[in-house]
């Protein structure tokens, strides 16, 4: 093959610039976790690994990594249960099905910000669309930012009805790749819809559902800014998790060192979670992903 | 699963019983029960009808009622805001943008959205279309892990990079500065541009570029008057993902950037919430307002949406 030298160049041009851009910051941030800094300003200080061991002595850190798992682990179940169940909804044929598939994905595309002000705007416990609703039949609405239960749950709620349109438009595609003969044969041999459900859908849908699982597992493990923008980690850091811990030790305590050590540790879990989805879906086979 | 792929050939010659002629024929084998359900079958038709439009009314209503009352709420007089929950509003009071734009900087920090979002898609389009090209065309050790390694970058904790930057900028002097979150947005953008066009230019077979090679083309002129138009869907679906993210990153802004005047629009809308007197109306008319261009993009564009998020490619 001729290989024309402005493509070797500008492709090592163009890569290094990549690397620099996103290798420097990484390397730089687990440097950072080795010193210690009383503010931006002074001077760094080594301190080995003195952050580490300091933040996996903090109980907020364990507590956070348990918030992060169940905050994470609840909103996935639910975006995949509602998600499929949406698709197989929208899979049906009706009259407006595109219309109602671009509404049905549109929430995706909403900022984090804007979804965050509109929930808060609509459970506002003074006069919120939700207070209002409830005073009609004679419910008193709490302020759900103050207990643990409530805000957790606010999160998740956002959350899914943010994210699930990608489980959707996913398992969508995955429909598609079920062979319909299958389905035929089932119904020649007296299986009803939930059957057919059970045994060709679901694990048609296998591969699809470990991927969605997979990377919404990991961006919502990574999700800073729904639940800052939310609860700020409240009340009392019942909602705090790994991201909004690093935020708050770099950022409100100036310990860059200690939120660097947190951002780091959460990396490493994750990295693992990523080496076993490029293990289970090897890059040569990968079609686009999945 | 197994057992229905067994009896495939056996349904195969017997498909035809959904179709009318066979019926009789099966209502004969199974006696009276199955003449019930034929007598019922249009009533359980229609029911079943009603129940699938009603369930996509349901889903409809789910996505759609947040945004709705967003807007809606946007255009009620302040006076009103508070205390009016009727679901129509008419006619639509514009003082809650107006006091938007009169009381706060929200031009500049839409300029300022607006210029970070197109050059963001400027330059990760050109790196990311370099990178993928070399990646599928070159040959050189590594490939995998290169493709794998971006893969493993769109799935950072983002705070992972942005607690560095923010040190790193520091000392640099790029603290503040919209140069400094152009760097910022163009790391979370690229992994994933360059993911998505790798997947694009990878699927395009290389006889195209060889047959304009053979006509006198160098490979660059090559990539640039062949690969390049060719791949224009692609890079729609690229310049589409790169805007989102610039677009309605809030992480960054938040800790990159200080100055009223250098906000982008969801940090700065943000801070209007935190002020001590609650501005709920000009909140809610600056989120429709950010949320307006991606409307109009979604509508012209649903396609390339879809065609990205099903690459199973996009951040969220």
């Amino acid at each position: 093959m001729v290989q024309d030298r402005r493509i070797v160049a500008l492709f090592i041009g163009s890569i290094s610039l990549l690397a620099f851009i996103i290798g420097g910051p990484l390397i730089y941030a687990v440097m950072l976790s080795f010193y210690s800094a009383r503010s931006f300003m002074s001077e760094p200080e080594w301190v080995g690994l003195s952050n580490y061991i300091k933040v996996l002595q903090d109980p907020l850190f364990w507590n956070s990594l348990t918030n992060g798992l169940t905050i994470a682990l609840s909103s996935i179940v639910l975006q995949v249960v509602l998600g499929v169940g949406i698709a197989m909804v929208l899979n049906k044929r009706f009259v407006g099905q595109t219309i109602a598939r671009s509404i049905a994905i549109l929430p995706y595309f909403l900022p984090t910000v804007v979804a965050c002000l509109v929930a808060q705007w609509i459970l506002e416990p003074n006069y919120g669309l939700v207070k209002t609703a409830l005073a009609s039949i004679g419910v008193g609405m709490l302020d759900w930012s103050s207990h643990a239960f409530t805000a957790k749950g606010t999160i998740i709620l956002v959350s899914v009805w943010l994210w699930t349109p990608f489980v959707v438009t996913c398992v969508l595609a995955g429909l598609q790749t079920i062979p319909t003969q299958l389905y035929e044969a089932a119904r020649v041999d007296g299986a009803g819809a939930w059957t057919q459900f059970w045994h060709i859908t679901i694990p048609g849908l296998r591969s699809v559902l470990i991927v969605v699982i997979l990377l919404r597992g990991i961006w919502m493990f990574n999700k800073f800014d729904l639940i800052w923008l939310l609860t700020k980690g409240g009340p009392l850091n019942q909602t705090e998790t790994l991201p909004t811990l690093a935020y708050r030790k770099s950022f409100i305590e100036y310990n860059l060192g200690g939120g660097a050590a947190v951002a780091t540790i959460s990396f490493l879990l994750l990295s693992g979670v990523i080496l076993i989805y490029l293990r289970l879906f090897p890059i040569d086979d990968a079609k686009q992903g999945r | 699963m197994k057992s229905h792929v067994e009896r495939l050939p056996v349904d195969s010659s017997r498909q035809i019983p959904e179709r009318e002629p066979i019926r009789p024929r099966s209502s004969l084998q199974h006696g009276s029960k199955v003449q019930e359900s034929t007598f019922w079958k249009p009533f359980k038709k229609l029911s079943a009808k009603i129940a699938l439009y009603a369930t996509v009314l349901v889903i409809c209503l789910y996505s759609l009622f947040p945004i709705y009352w967003m807007i809606i709420s946007s255009l009620r007089p302040a006076e009103r805001l508070f205390l009016d929950t009727s679901l129509v509003f008419w006619p639509p009071d514009l003082t809650s943008y107006v006091s938007l734009f009169r009381q706060t900087n929200y031009i500049v920090n839409f300029l300022n959205s607006a210029l970070m979002a197109v050059a963001t898609i400027t330059v990760s389009l050109v790196l990311s279309a370099f990178v993928a090209y070399g990646a599928t065309r070159l040959r050189f050790r590594g490939k995998t892990m290169l493709v794998a390694s971006m893969l493993f970058a769109y799935m950072f904790p983002p705070l992972m990079l942005a607690i560095p930057m923010a040190a790193a900028f520091r000392t640099i002097g790029l603290t503040d500065t919209l140069w400094g979150l152009l760097i910022a947005h163009l790391a979370i953008s690229l992994p994933l541009a360059v993911w998505l066009l790798w997947g694009f230019f990878k699927s395009m077979p290389f006889d195209l570029e060889e047959a304009a090679m053979v006509d006198g083309c160098s490979q660059f002129e090559a990539f640039i008057k062949v690969v390049l138009p060719l791949s224009a869907p692609g890079l729609i679906t690229v310049a589409i993902f790169s805007f989102l993210l610039s677009w309605a990153d809030y992480v960054f802004a938040l800790i990159l950037i200080m100055s009223d005047q250098r906000k982008t629009l969801p940090v700065a809308l943000q801070s209007l919430l935190g002020a001590h007197d609650l501005r709920w109306g000009e909140v809610l008319a600056g989120a429709s307002l950010i949320a307006l261009p991606l409307f109009v993009i979604f509508i012209f564009c649903y396609r390339y949406f879809v065609a990205g998020l099903s690459a199973g490619a996009v951040k969220g």
